[in-house]
């Protein structure tokens, strides 16, 4: 053997095991699916017909629950982006300021990531259905006895509650990593030239740590794109349809009512288009203005 | 200055009000869940804030029972365990040689890796399952683990090759020298050196296997491989009001998990920043 055909030989020995997991549990469904997407399997029978994109179309015109699963999981989507990065932003700024309570208060705020959001869900549902009906009840605060599962407007705020509750000690996380990451004597130059903590947070601090937030709000985009424990757990999608977003929409259509795989597949394939257009358009305008900072 | 001084006292006083309010409100559900975990039924209805008036542990004899907690304790560490090792393993291998070996061979096959983070779950766990069910993966614990490093294995690839960068070359060329075959210049040499990122690995796949609930509950269908999480869930679906049970099953879920952060925590919280960055 020649040294060049050795050298392929041994790379491919060290790669394949890896290689092998890799091809069939994500690289073959993903091919698996765009196909399943193109035709009219039902999941159980061994034939089913070639269909092009019509199950596309469908989606996409004819499916206003799946329409309405896109425009709900946008809402949540844009309210989470927001909530979530000021939310960690600000408790990272003010851990930072913290001198020996800072690592506490570090352990605490990320300790609900440590969990599922399933338990997380399960755990605000006792909150929402027994814990705020009793406050309520003892407080005289009655706008705190609220259906807020059961309630299509409140069970959004509840859905958004917990998610922040369950995911902003993530982005804290992050954030506290870039903020320690801006240079001591950046912000002792500016003080020197007279800036106030305001204008040093505004013109030092922030374009120093707009790295840390191109990644923040790149990992809330795809997460809550994505979004499907947490809503399993406290609503299920209801009451009616009304909190379901696109990953329950897509669970729904493939493995409970219907077992339409083929167009389930579709609606994957559109969820995996939408999020990768947006994590990309969001990428690209975030990482332009980090360079001009 | 001692008006500036008094102002400094001030703010520092609200930051610190600020931060306990909002750490006060992280923990409450955690708080309110250990707490009518120890209650009885009519005591926590009568009152979810009240102080137990003795420890009610039939709960969690209950709870243990309905979720079969050592069966499903072991169901869970079982895929973790296997999952976690499986991932280190080959990602190790497949991470360090590509990094050693210049070409366009290694670099396709990096480009491939690297592809999966582009890959939603939602959008390959339909045909995913059928393939699991064709490879007679779909029902059983080991199953489950083997697909676990599928999917996680190429993110550990991408980790792993960034890392042995930084691995001096001069290393690998003197243990040649010395004598040594490519596997014994791997498993003594380099792995050792991989050691920090094999923790950050180690943590962020443990984290998510042991709380992922959709794979599991899409693969699992025979309740005595349930996990934690489905059995949890499950009882919650048969006695959605016997909130006793439930809790103490939630607290015997996370507790693990809490102990284990409590004592790793700095491993943790480094190993999570730094999977966020590169990955």
């Amino acid at each position: 053997m020649t040294r060049g055909a050795k050298r392929t030989a041994v790379l491919l020995a060290f790669v394949l095991p890896a290689l092998l997991f890799y091809l069939v549990c994500t690289i073959a469904p993903a091919f698996g699916g765009f196909w399943y997407s193109l035709t009219d399997w039902n999941g159980l029978n061994r034939e089913y017909e070639w269909v092009g994109v019509s199950n596309y179309v469908e989606a996409l015109r004819d499916d206003p629950y799946f329409l309405d699963s896109i425009l709900f999981t946008l809402k949540y989507v844009m309210f989470m982006v927001v909530l979530q990065n000021v939310a960690a932003l600000g408790l990272a700024v003010l851990v930072e300021s913290r001198r020996r309570s800072k690592a506490l208060f570090r352990t605490i705020f990320f300790m609900p990531n440590m969990l599922s959001m399933i338990v997380g869900g399960f755990m605000w549902m006792f909150i929402f259905t027994k814990a705020l009906p009793f406050f309520a009840e003892r407080t005289g605060f009655g706008w705190l006895d609220r259906s807020w599962i059961g309630d299509p407007t409140l069970s959004f705020y509840s859905i958004l509650m917990l998610s922040l509750w369950g995911g902003v000690g993530y982005i804290m996380v992050i954030y506290i990593a870039g903020l320690q990451g801006v240079p001591a004597h950046l912000k002792e130059a500016a003080a020197i030239d007279g800036a106030n903590a305001w204008q040093i947070v505004r013109h030092v601090t922030l374009p120093m740590i707009s790295p840390a937030m191109t990644i923040g709000v790149f990992l809330t985009l795809s997460s809550s794109f994505k979004v499907f424990d947490a809503v399993y757990a406290l609503t299920g999608g209801g009451p009616g349809r009304s909190t379901q977003v696109i990953a329950i929409n897509i669970m729904e259509e493939a493995f409970r009512f219907q077992q339409r795989y083929g167009y389930a597949s579709a609606k994957a394939m559109i969820l995996f288009l939408i999020v990768l257009l947006v994590t990309l358009i969001q990428l690209r305008v975030m990482k332009r203005r980090e360079v001009e900072a | 200055m001692r008006r500036s001084g008094r102002a400094a006292a001030a703010s520092r006083a609200a930051i610190l009000l600020a931060l306990s309010m909002a750490a006060v409100f992280t923990l409450f559900p955690i708080y309110m869940a250990l707490l009518n975990s120890v209650k009885t039924e009519g005591e926590m209805l009568t009152n979810v804030l009240s102080w137990p008036s003795r420890l009610e542990l039939l709960n969690y004899a209950d709870a243990y029972e309905k979720i079969d907690f050592p069966q499903s304790f072991k169901n869970t560490i079982v895929v973790t365990v296997i999952g976690v090792a499986g991932i280190v393993l080959f990602a190790s291998l497949a991470g360090y040689k590509m990094s050693r070996t210049p070409g366009r061979l290694s670099g396709a096959l990096f480009g491939l890796f690297a592809l999966s983070s582009l890959i939603p779950f939602h959008s390959i766990m339909i045909s995913l399952v059928r393939i699991a069910k064709g490879l007679h993966l779909q029902g059983t614990t080991y199953g489950l683990a083997l697909v676990y490093i599928g999917l996680g294995v190429a993110l550990a690839v991408v980790l792993y090759h960034g890392f042995v960068k930084s691995i001096p070359r001069e290393l690998d060329e003197a243990a040649v020298i010395d004598g040594c075959g490519e596997l014994r210049l791997f498993s003594s040499v380099i792995f050792p050196l991989l050691l920090p990122i094999s923790a950050t690995v180690a943590i962020l796949n443990a984290l998510w296997m042991w709380n992922d609930f959709l794979l599991p509950l899409l693969m699992l269908t025979d309740s005595d491989y349930y996990t934690l999480l489905i059995a949890t869930n499950m009882l919650f679906g048969e006695y959605n009001n016997d909130w006793s049970a439930i809790l103490a099953s939630l607290v015997l879920t996370m507790l693990p998990v809490v102990a284990a952060y409590l004592l790793l925590q700095k491993y943790i919280l480094s190993g999570i920043a730094e999977g966020a960055i590169k990955g």
